[in-house]
């Protein structure tokens, strides 16, 4: 499917996209651009990150008061040598952001992509020794309970956790990466973390039978009410999003409109969000992905550019 | 110590069955095919068990499969575990035989026959043996090394009751796939070797798995030599429950179990099988 044939399915299933879940938020579509991004300089872990995390949701005028957040980290297996998922202290200070904010709840989930003992990967990740009572406050998204959501592409329906469709709020706590196959992951695709394993698997294989971009796009206009905060404090470049090198880049990057957060993403990492499939398949139709479109608050992109390596497949992504 | 450490999770288990028989993932939540399965296999003689088989009868489909629980309307890998449990409880009526002719008819869809014949012409290239077919996690998908295991466990413990076509040739492919993804450790990642002709770490679960797949295979002193290499290193505890299965039936010490059960109840279960009724996962010494 193209770009150009995806828009009208998509926006019709906007209308039906909870018509099997009674206790699902309904996420308007809203008035697309100018989207606000903050890029916020982080030169390591061990600096203030509740500050820089404030200082960026602030700057995008996000109001959490009395909502239930599911904070959504990108927890998918642990390697001392490199680094995969989401560093414990952001999730740790996002956690300390949205509580002082004056949300209801704060909740932290994660279904990850392939490995099955999910709260060993957050051991080894230092989940659950660093954040305080974590046990108490995460939730297995990949064994959750889960009720079906009608249009997902054209599968007609798609299960997911009960958890994430309560939420009032999801937040991409996600980690700057390139990707072996998508090019890059970040806020966006961080949401195959909310498919449980429990219906389609370790990994959720469905997901590359409709197409990893379109699994995306359909994913978040599933979840439109959404909040991003991209850990590029250190990212990964080369062959991500599991094997790849660390990449400082020294950024936390944050904002309402995902595709237009990882698009900022993508410039910073050196990469033409215009080649990434599935950010032109949301393009206009999840949020804006045009620079000229969206509002840059904090650093700006040529400041804090770094061109992350990327393998083979994707050397003609390269922002010029 | 081990009897007690046994009683301690079977006491758990038989606290967190749910009043409709089954078991979720943890205390309180829904009932699910994979928890309640193992927790069955775990209990098998106990009424407990057969509430979870009276409640696992109800979730079978009209074409032969289970749905993994009440409201998920999708034929499911947990089909296996559904024939293994009843293979184990000597069931072996008409939907039985449905189960074992669904599992039969289930493959990844890597190995469908455009793709097989491109690999013949060069055109499509893979970096596993599209001739062997594997088992998926659900229909129309590729196949992957847990529910294919699952699956030669449920068809080889079936062989003995059900004479059914091409079973023997499944299980010949099943095991070949197996032996064809296996990592350059020995060990086994959750799909391939590779991806993008680049090497994939093995896994302590998937590698346990696999073994449970391939009792009675000839070439596994490496494999066996990794899965013991990963039971001393791994701290997961589900990865060190499956290691002890694995290893205990093929001949093996696995690690040790913690004192305390953890709140995960499908952990729970595994753990307990692997004290004692991991023998109802044994299939004998196939070819």
């Amino acid at each position: 499917m193209t770009r150009r044939d995806f828009l009208p399915v998509a926006g019709g299933s906007l209308l039906a996209g909870y018509a099997g879940f009674a206790g699902a938020k309904t996420h308007p579509k809203r008035a697309l651009g100018p989207s606000a991004v903050a890029v916020v300089k982080a030169a390591s872990y061990s600096e203030d990150l509740v500050s820089k995390i404030l200082e960026g949701v602030r700057a995008c005028k996000l109001d959490v008061r009395g909502l239930r957040v599911l904070l959504k980290p990108n927890l998918v297996e642990f390697d001392p040598n490199t680094c995969i998922n989401t560093e414990v202290s952001v999730v740790a200070a996002a956690y300390e952001v949205f509580k002082t904010l004056g949300a209801a709840e704060v909740t932290i989930g994660e279904g990850p992509g392939h490995r099955r003992d999910t709260y060993a990967i957050a051991e080894m990740a230092r989940y659950r020794k660093e954040i305080p009572q974590f046990d108490a406050r995460f939730i297995d998204l990949n064994r959750d309970d889960v009720s079906p959501m009608q249009g997902f592409a054209d599968r007609g329906e798609i299960y997911l956790p009960n958890t994430a469709l309560r939420a009032d709020l999801i937040v991409s706590l996600a980690k700057m990466k390139t990707h072996h196959w998508a090019a890059a992951t970040l806020s966006m695709k961080n949401f195959f973390g909310v498919v449980p394993g429990c219906v389609y698997g370790w990994p959720k294989n469905e997901l590359h039978m409709v197409g990893i971009d379109r699994s995306i796009v359909e994913l978040n206009r599933i979840f439109r009410r959404s909040f991003a905060i991209v850990d590029g404090i250190v990212g990964m470049e080369g062959n991500g999003p599991i094997q790849g090198k660390p990449k400082p880049a020294g950024v936390l990057v944050m904002g309402s409109d995902l595709p237009a957060v990882d698009s900022t993403c993508c410039r910073i990492m050196g990469i033409n969000p215009e080649k990434v499939e599935y950010l032109q398949m949301a393009s206009d139709n999840l949020g804006v992905t045009e620079e000229a479109r969206i509002e840059q608050r904090g650093e700006a992109i040529r400041a804090v550019r770094t061109n992350f390596e990327l393998i083979r497949q994707f050397h003609d992504y390269r922002l010029a | 110590m081990g009897e007690l450490y046994l009683d301690a999770r079977l006491e758990a288990l038989r606290r967190s069955q749910n009043p409709d028989g089954g078991w979720g993932y943890f205390p309180g939540k829904q009932s699910w095919l994979e928890p309640t399965a193992w927790a069955a296999l775990a209990l098998h003689g106990e009424p407990a068990s057969d509430g979870a088989w009276t409640l696992l009868q109800t979730w079978q489909l009209d074409d032969g499969s289970w749905r993994p629980s009440a409201d998920v309307q999708i034929s499911n890998w947990g089909s296996a575990l559904c024939l293994t449990l009843a293979c184990v409880r000597g069931e072996f009526d008409d939907s039985f035989k449905r189960g074992v002719q669904w599992l039969l008819g289930t493959s990844g869809n890597e190995s469908v026959l455009w793709k097989r014949a491109l690999m013949k012409t060069g055109l499509f290239s893979s970096d596993r043996n599209v001739n062997y077919k594997g088992w998926p996690w659900k229909p129309d998908c590729a196949s992957w090394v847990e529910p294919t295991a699952h699956a030669l466990v449920a068809l080889q413990k079936a062989a003995g009751h059900y004479n059914a076509s091409g079973l023997d040739e499944r299980v010949r492919s099943g095991r070949g796939q197996l032996r064809d993804v296996r990592c350059a450790d020995g060990g086994w990642n959750y799909g391939s070797h590779a991806a993008l002709g680049v090497d994939l770490p093995s896994y302590p679960e998937t590698t346990a798995l696999a073994l449970v797949g391939l009792q009675g295979a000839k070439d596994l002193s490496k494999s066996i030599a990794t899965a013991k290499a990963m039971a001393a290193q791994t701290t997961s505890p589900l990865a060190r429950a499956w290691l002890r299965i694995a290893l205990a039936l093929h001949g093996e010490t696995g690690p040790e179990l913690p004192a305390a059960p953890t709140p995960d109840v499908m952990i729970t279960a595994v753990e307990a099988l692997s004290c004692s009724n991991y023998k109802f996962l044994k299939t004998g010494d196939p070819t």
